[in-house]
């Protein structure tokens, strides 16, 4: 099949498998030159060995992978040459200075030293991070890493950035830097792969993602095409005091009518409305007082909950 | 940002073994002052207690003829290698797998196959350290008046050979431990062992039969049977070429192990 440009990634039918265990179910979809793309799911998903298939550290047990028109087994090498990651855990080396660890980086892709000096002393300047680089990197915090690390993934100049799970761990002001640095890229034309387990990340991120859930895709689509597909416009979380998993299931049959579904959590209710003073209104009608309600927009939350019956942080444990 | 110039062919052997080997001298040059007292002072110890002081005790006949610090000093280049094999190629090779060095995981991401990062490691440990190491070793020995032949310099080459023999296996064994609590039972049962039953303080022969075997097996024997051959120009225990070879097929046999194991541990 002749090869499209424009398509970076291919997946068809896409496995992996250890032992008996199935960890990727048979996946397909392409991610494109230009875009931000995402997987989103709980831990365990399959999202971060499907992105370890795409870096070409781990041989897809079935079904076919190329990236930028190659095949990931055979010409893992090459394919590295143009692709930048960034790890869930930094491998950072603590031993050498920031822009140390830039510069030996780039000696990795074959890059002359001259040009490697030039080029990470940008990066720093790009992450904010110039005013460190002789410090050594255990010195820095776990947000200052993080964005080393991005810095680092960025030396090669490559086609498409693979971000594992980049913001876990950080603080919110260190999310936010993170953040404001990926979309600065995503302006550049830079190709993002991403996954994480953050909503909001996603939200602000991504052009187009997919849902998985044990090894499987399980929707896929933009974020606000998955929001106007799986769910309503509105959600309505109902809290009942201290009332828990079982109280709250109870709870939920006396809600049978109001709004388009009703979710039960072990801490709330959630009611999918198109109107949520309609759903106020009908919850007054039946002189149903719960200690507080929150209207709020549909979220990739609820699509997540809504297509697996699970809430994402469940599996964060 | 400036234009980059990359280079997105795959690297061959050599060119990925070069990259991987420039993350060792990186860090070579954050402590390299440490090694002065490996290469500079411990063997100034070693002369001056052992060399002289128990030498005195010692009867030159009994060697051969030999002064008993001459013995030992061939002995001293070879081990000050074996020593420093157990600072290169234990912690930091475990540590390449470990989220606190993780230097092999890094490097997994871009153009390096595993065996390059083998490859990069085992030129410094195996190559670089003893050929630098080493040979200040030897100039410092040289002070103490321990060679009898211009062919001495080649005592650094044998070092270099007993570092080839036993770095790959080193490099092994420490991926294939999960655990870091074990990585001591290298010391324990390799690197001590082999440091205390190759002859180096005394002549092998005088260990007892069922020890000999041992000794025989043991790369720093082989070394130091050629490296004092090459100080004190006298004749090895068996033909050089015989010492060349076990330590060659140790090499050769510990590099496609650990070829195996790096493959093995680098892909998910």
């Amino acid at each position: 099949m002749p090869h499209d440009d424009e398509i970076l990634v291919r997946a068809v039918d896409l496995r992996k498998s250890y032992g008996e265990y199935e960890a990727v179910r048979g996946v397909d979809f392409e991610i494109r030159r230009g875009e931000a793309f995402g997987f989103l799911g709980a831990n365990g998903a399959g999202k971060s060995t499907t992105m370890r298939m795409i870096g070409c550290v781990s041989q897809p047990t079935g079904g076919e992978l190329e990236v930028f028109g190659r095949d990931p087994h055979a010409q893992g090498a090459e394919i590295r040459a143009r692709l930048g990651v960034v790890p869930q855990d930094n491998t950072l080396d603590g031993m050498l200075t920031v822009f140390e660890n830039l510069v030996v980086y780039a000696g990795y892709f074959g890059i002359k030293k001259k040009d490697a000096k030039v080029r990470a002393a940008e990066l720093l300047e790009f992450v904010q991070l110039s005013s460190r680089s002789k410090d050594q990197v255990s010195e820095l915090s776990g947000g200052m890493q993080r964005r080393l690390a991005i810095a680092r993934s960025l030396i090669n100049d490559p086609e498409l950035v693979i971000l594992d799970e980049p913001t876990t761990g950080l603080d919110p002001q260190a999310r936010h830097l993170v953040w404001e640095r990926l979309f600065q890229l995503k302006q550049r034309g830079v190709s993002i792969l991403l996954t994480t387990h953050y909503m909001d990340e996603a939200e602000q991120l991504c052009d187009r993602l997919v849902v998985m859930d044990e090894g499987r895709i399980i929707a896929s689509g933009s974020p606000r095409e998955l929001i106007d597909t799986h769910v309503t416009k509105e959600v309505v979380e109902l809290r009942f005091g201290a009332a828990h998993t079982t109280e709250l299931a109870e709870l939920a049959l006396t809600l049978n009518g109001i709004g388009a579904q009703i979710e039960a959590l072990p801490d709330k209710i959630l009611v999918y409305t198109d109107s949520a003073d309609d759903t106020n209104a009908a919850l007054e009608a039946r002189a149903i007082s719960p200690t507080s309600v929150l209207a709020r927009r549909a979220s990739l939350e609820d699509v997540f909950l809504r297509l697996t019956g699970r809430a994402l942080v469940e599996d964060e444990a | 940002m400036t234009a980059l110039s990359v280079d997105r062919a795959a690297p061959t052997a050599a060119q990925a073994a070069w990259r991987a080997f420039n993350l060792q001298l990186a860090l070579y040059k954050h402590v390299w002052h440490g090694t002065v007292f490996t290469s500079v002072l411990l063997p100034i110890l070693y002369m001056v207690s052992i060399g002289i002081g128990v030498g005195a005790y010692i009867d030159p006949a009994s060697l051969g003829g030999l002064d008993y610090a001459a013995f030992i000093a061939p002995g001293l280049i070879c081990s000050v290698a074996v020593m420093m094999l157990g600072n290169d190629m234990v912690f930091p090779v475990f540590g390449g797998y470990a989220d606190w060095g993780g230097h092999y995981l890094a490097q997994r991401a871009t153009p390096l196959r595993p065996v390059d990062m083998l490859n990069g490691h085992l030129a410094y440990a195996a190559v670089f350290r003893p050929y630098t190491n080493c040979t200040l070793v030897a100039v410092v020995l040289a002070f103490f008046g321990v060679y009898n032949s211009w062919w001495a310099v080649f005592a650094v080459v044998a070092a270099a050979l007993v570092s080839a023999s036993m770095a790959p296996w080193l490099h092994f064994w420490s991926t294939c431990l999960r655990n870091d609590a074990n990585l001591n039972m290298i010391f324990r049962f390799a690197v001590m062992p082999i440091s205390l039953f190759s002859g180096v303080f005394f002549p092998a022969s005088e260990m007892p039969g069922f020890l000999q075997p041992l000794v025989w097996l043991s790369p720093l024997w082989h070394g130091t049977e050629l490296a004092r051959a090459a100080t004190a120009d006298i004749a090895p225990a068996l033909p050089p070429v015989l010492h060349i070879a076990y330590l060659a097929a140790l090499a050769v046999a510990g590099w496609l192990a650990a070829r195996h194991a790096i493959q093995r541990r680098l892909n998910f």
